[in-house]
């Protein structure tokens, strides 16, 4: 993916990709962010993460480490935090040529879902999303649905806390061993 | 109490999200099941009831709410109505009421109805954050997850399904309801399978008949039955294979007093 370089509106570290995708949205920011893992910079490990928005909106996510792109970029990008964030603003035109990698492209609500699992910011993103991004909802669940580990990571969490739940209920006793 | 016929299992109708389409789906299958089986209904969603108002029953004088209440001490009979051929239990909506009923007494309430009848569907919370959420997940025999295809629906399902599977409750087959998009759906649905116990019961049509029977506080088949989205539930209530979750455990209303919670220690 080639970018050009934008104008540097903040470098920071975040706890929760969250508050960086909301920034995006609220400024209704055209360019990118880059995020880095920071467990990745303790390792000295070259896990950068790029993500495009148009008006706020995530578009295309790329993950420089293992060459993905799309919802597999954001599940290589996905970890416990925290990360350290530079955020870009960018022209329209600059960006449209990567924008047109329709490999790479993410559904807007996916980035905030999988990054931070913010519901309130999945509906807040889909809500400013332009209609048009909205129309491929079979193509976004079937991608979804086409990511495994994704969905596992979904389903391991679920467990997991639906036995510390169990034990705050007391309801251990009736869990399935 | 009909102890001849031992036969039931219960089904947790459950979505993790709201908007779903839950208590819709659950009057259908218990409506289209009615036919060959006697049937049973409960609005299990103590916090958020809204059965009631699907099945004509605003002004019912007692409900679920009032046999949760010890000191009310109501026989679980005065709650069951019958209704378009099926019984049914409303919960109450006071907020009061929710607060002082005791969800474990759901389990002595399941065991008395599932003494009494061929299927049990429990109307259950679009939530996982309370015991009493939870609790109809855990008393239920399988699941029937009742989805839309979209991305916050199906991780929620997702969820539910693993807390139920927790408590040893399988899923039994899956709805997608409200469906917009039928040329989508295929794909959705061919790719849940794989990660859903049970089948794909049924896709329904996004329907304004649903609405306008919620309105008229009939159920969907009751207000019209010639509906695309009507035959679609009747079809998904045929695969949905009623098994007798009590094999050769003996008598139903012990299993579910105590397959379930321990006494308070």
């Amino acid at each position: 993916m080639r970018i050009p370089r934008g104008d540097l509106l903040r470098s920071r570290v975040v706890d929760d990709p969250a508050t960086t995708l909301s920034t995006a949205l609220d400024r209704r920011l055209t360019g990118y962010a880059v995020f880095e893992p920071q467990d990745a910079i303790l390792l000295d490990d070259e896990t950068r993460g790029v993500l495009t928005f148009e008006a706020g909106i995530p578009t295309l996510a790329y993950c420089t480490d293992t060459d993905r792109g799309g919802a597999d970029a954001l599940n290589d990008l996905a970890g416990p935090g925290p990360y350290s964030v530079d955020l870009y603003e960018l022209d329209r035109a600059d960006l449209a040529e990567a924008h047109e990698a329709d490999d790479l492209r993410v559904p807007p609500g996916l980035p905030a879902e999988r990054l931070a699992a913010d519901r309130d910011l999945v509906t807040r993103t889909r809500e400013a999303a332009p209609e048009e991004r909205l129309g491929d909802d079979a193509d976004a669940v079937a991608t979804f649905l086409e990511d495994e580990a994704g969905i596992e990571a979904i389903r391991e969490q679920a467990r997991a806390e639906a036995r510390a739940r169990a034990e705050e209920w007391g309801l251990t006793d009736a869990l399935d061993d | 109490m009909r102890n001849s016929s031992p036969m039931v299992e219960a089904f947790a109708v459950a979505s993790g999200k709201g908007g779903t389409g839950k208590t819709t789906s659950a009057l259908a299958l218990g409506m289209a099941l009615a036919a060959d089986h006697d049937v049973t209904v409960v609005d299990a969603d103590t916090g958020m009831a809204n059965l009631l108002f699907h099945a004509g029953l605003d002004d019912a004088s007692t409900t679920l709410h009032d046999l949760l209440i010890e000191e009310e001490g109501s026989a679980v009979e005065d709650a069951v109505y019958e209704r378009f051929g099926m019984k049914v239990v409303p919960c109450g909506t006071e907020l009061a009421a929710f607060r002082a009923a005791d969800p474990e007494r759901l389990r002595d309430v399941v065991a008395e109805l599932a003494a009494d009848t061929d299927v049990l569907l429990l109307d259950s919370p679009a939530a996982l954050g309370s015991k009493s959420a939870v609790l109809p997940v855990v008393l239920a025999d399988r699941t029937v997850i009742v989805l839309q295809p979209t991305i916050p629906a199906l991780s929620d399902g997702l969820k539910v399904q693993e807390y139920a599977r927790s408590y040893g409750t399988e899923t039994a087959g899956t709805l997608f309801n409200r469906v917009r998009d039928e040329a989508g759906i295929e794909r959705v649905a061919e790719r849940a399978e794989r990660y859903f116990g049970g089948e794909t019961l049924g896709v329904i049509p996004e329907s304004d008949a649903a609405r306008a029977a919620r309105t008229a506080g009939e159920p969907l088949l009751a207000h019209a039955p010639d509906a695309p989205a009507s035959r679609a539930f009747r079809e998904a209530a045929k695969r949905l294979d009623v098994r007798d979750g009590a094999s050769g455990s003996g008598d139903v209303a012990d299993r579910f007093r105590s397959a379930v919670v321990p006494e308070e220690v």
